[in-house]
């Protein structure tokens, strides 16, 4: 169980640079698609700023009421990429071939744009749910023993 | 759409999987049906595929359309869609018995349990599928652990057994991604196809005998071939009841296919490296792992430990039959992979059933499951056929076909060795039919009621499937000889 950090610098801190850090995360998750970037890195700012804000406010904090949740979401990130990979089999193409989404009204390179924009942010969603969540299971001390003794 | 099918077929198991912690969130009852009914589709497609296949020759598929030797590619040829028949439908069988034997202390966590067994199976597609070395690596891995993770389920001892093999597998499957990295410097390329056409002029090359060498190591570790194959009996005996069908039918086979689809399909099969042909090499080594996994097994009194070295013994027999370099001698070995694969999920359903009804855990107490289960004891006595060999069963057949290989190719040793692990495998079966039948068998009280309706369904089904590959053995072999045969064999 992770415990408040009991320093009034650390919390004040805190509560600025967890939103910078978050905006940065998406700054860098869509910036992917014209610079260095992109989802997986954009995911583990993302992860990162999580996991700050349960290390400076505990694992029951309100402010920690996100990261809890987000636990919840183990296969989202994933579905939300193979899902995309759906529809372009549905629209008559290879799976991930994003020329075949079917939306009206947008050429070919905006579709392709779109296309990797949305699998991107199902990498960065698995990405920062598995930082979150590695976090968890390490401090997570009395369930681990009760699945050895058990 | 038939097009489509290779990829819906790998996709299936892994949409379910990934799906399953959201959608069963609030009705964790619901991973059981779930996994049933994507595996029954899966059946059904891999079915399809294969007619598919066969009618209009082999597909290759390639993700979001990037050209070959950029693009990702699924080879969906005759060899991998028989294969992958097989699987999805030992998958089904394996998710159906888990059913009834699931561990029961799991609470939430069952959820994750189911999904870790269609990632399993997504996996071993992936494997099966492969086109280019790196994804065979990465699916190689997918398959391993979430095989760790399954294992050690059980706690205990198994936790242990576990991590060793996590320690072995990830040794292997280091080796074998260093190999494929010596192959990339050598020949700039990953696809096995685009790799065909550069190998024949760089044979003089050291790093791609050294690559050769990691691979097949790594690979051996994986298949659990006879020097590297201490980690298996462990994890499959400590393994729950419901998990060891599904890894000892699956895991080391397909890694088997992964390794002759190397050797066949990418390097070609009659190359000489310093003197020495290396199908010969492999066919040695299938020689000492048959004869050696067939004596471990006699010596052993845990009946899901003998059982893991019977499949270690009858890995050697179909290296042999793969590694002597003719038509007969590689569709005998496929014919006698599928067998092999029902059998040993067979035998694990049978050591499940009994551990779970008749708590027999050794050969000692078999006594209580003669004279309660009649049945029970008749569908062990056609797989022990099966793994001896006699004639109605496919294992009769597979083996026919390996030693009329090895005669064609005049290699007596191999012939005098499948002969040697037949006697060898009879051994253990008279040991344990010894044990069963024995009158002063102790006679414990277990209340066991009837047998369940899933552990019956999995038994008959694996049962029937050995007959009936013995019956219809003309026509597999013929059928893997019309379309699964490796190009210029």
């Amino acid at each position: 169980m992770i415990r408040p950090h009991d320093s009034i610098i650390v919390q004040t801190l805190g509560r600025f640079v967890i939103p910078v850090v978050q905006i940065f995360g998406l700054y860098v998750l869509f910036f992917g698609q014209y610079g260095p970037g992109g989802g997986f890195v954009g995911g583990v700012i993302l992860g990162a700023g999580m996991i700050l804000s349960v290390l400076i406010f505990g694992h029951d904090a309100s402010r920690s009421q996100y990261a809890r949740n987000v636990l919840h979401g183990d296969g989202v990130g994933m579905l939300i990429y193979a899902g995309v990979g759906g529809l372009c089999m549905i629209g008559g193409g290879e799976f991930l071939n994003y020329a075949n989404l079917d939306i009206p009204g947008l050429e070919t390179a905006s579709r392709r744009s779109l296309g990797i924009v949305l699998t991107q942010i199902g990498v960065a969603v698995d990405v920062a749910v598995t930082a979150v969540s590695i976090v968890f299971s390490l401090s997570a001390e009395e369930i681990m023993e009760d699945s050895i003794n058990g | 759409m038939s097009h489509q099918l290779p990829a819906i077929l790998f996709l299936l198991p892994l949409f379910a999987a990934i799906s399953m912690p959201v959608v069963c969130l609030k009705h964790r009852h619901w991973s059981y049906p779930i996994s049933v009914a994507t595996l029954a589709v899966m059946v059904l497609v891999s079915i399809l595929n294969l007619q598919n296949v066969i009618h209009h020759g082999e597909v290759r598929y390639v993700f979001s359309g990037w050209t070959v030797p950029l693009g990702i590619e699924w080879v969906a040829d005759g060899l991998a869609s028989v294969i992958l028949v097989l699987l999805s439908a030992l998958g089904l069988l394996g998710v159906v018995f888990t059913g009834s034997t699931s561990p029961k202390d799991l609470g939430g966590r069952i959820v994750h349990y189911y999904t870790l067994i269609l990632l399993l199976v997504s996996a071993l597609t992936g494997i099966v599928f492969a086109g280019d070395l790196f994804n065979l690596f990465v699916f190689l891995e997918v398959a391993a652990i979430s095989s760790y993770a399954l294992i050690g389920v059980a706690g205990g001892r198994a936790l242990f057994a576990a991590f060793r093999y996590l320690v072995l597998g990830t040794l292997g499957a280091s080796l074998y991604l260093l190999g494929v990295s010596y192959l990339y410097a050598v020949t700039g390329t990953l696809n096995m196809s685009d790799m065909v056409d550069k190998l024949p002029f760089l044979l003089s090359s050291k790093a791609l005998v050294g690559g050769l060498i990691f691979m097949f190591i790594g690979l051996a570790i994986k298949m659990a071939l006879v020097p590297f194959h201490s980690w298996l009996p462990e994890a499959y005996t400590y393994a729950p009841e419901s998990i060891s069908p599904i890894l000892a039918s699956l895991v080391t086979k397909v890694a088997l296919l992964a390794w002759f689809r190397i050797i066949y399909w990418v390097f070609n099969a009659s190359i000489v490296i310093n003197d020495i042909p290396i199908l010969l090499l492999v066919a040695a080594l299938g020689t000492l792992a048959t004869v050696i996994g067939a004596s471990l097994a006699l010596a052993q009194r845990d009946l899901k430990m003998m059982f893991a070295y019977g499949g270690i013994s009858h890995i050697g027999i179909i290296l042999i039959g793969i590694g002597q370099g003719n038509q007969t001698g590689f569709a005998g070995g496929v014919f006698y992979l599928l067998n092999d694969a029902v059998m040993q999920a067979g035998l694990f359903f049978f050591a499940g059933v009994a551990f779970c009804q008749y708590g027999v855990r050794t050969i000692d107490d078999l006594g209580r499951v003669g004279k309660q289960a009649p049945w029970l004891t008749g569908s062990l006595i056609v797989m022990a056929l099966g793994m001896v060999g006699l004639p109605p069963t496919g294992g009769f057949f597979g083996k026919w076909y390996i030693i009329l290989g090895a005669l064609e190719a005049g290699n007596y040793v191999s012939v005098a060795a499948v002969l040697l692990s037949t006697l060898l495998t009879l051994a253990y079966f008279v040991k344990l039919f010894e044990c069963i039948f024995r009158q002063s068998s102790t006679q414990l009280d277990v209340q066991s009621g009837g047998i369940p309706f899933p552990f019956k369904l999995t038994l008959g089904v694996t049962t029937a499937a050995i007959i009936i590959l013995g019956l219809f053995s003309g026509p597999i072999v013929q059928l893997l000889l019309d379309h699964a045969l490796p190009p210029g064999l």
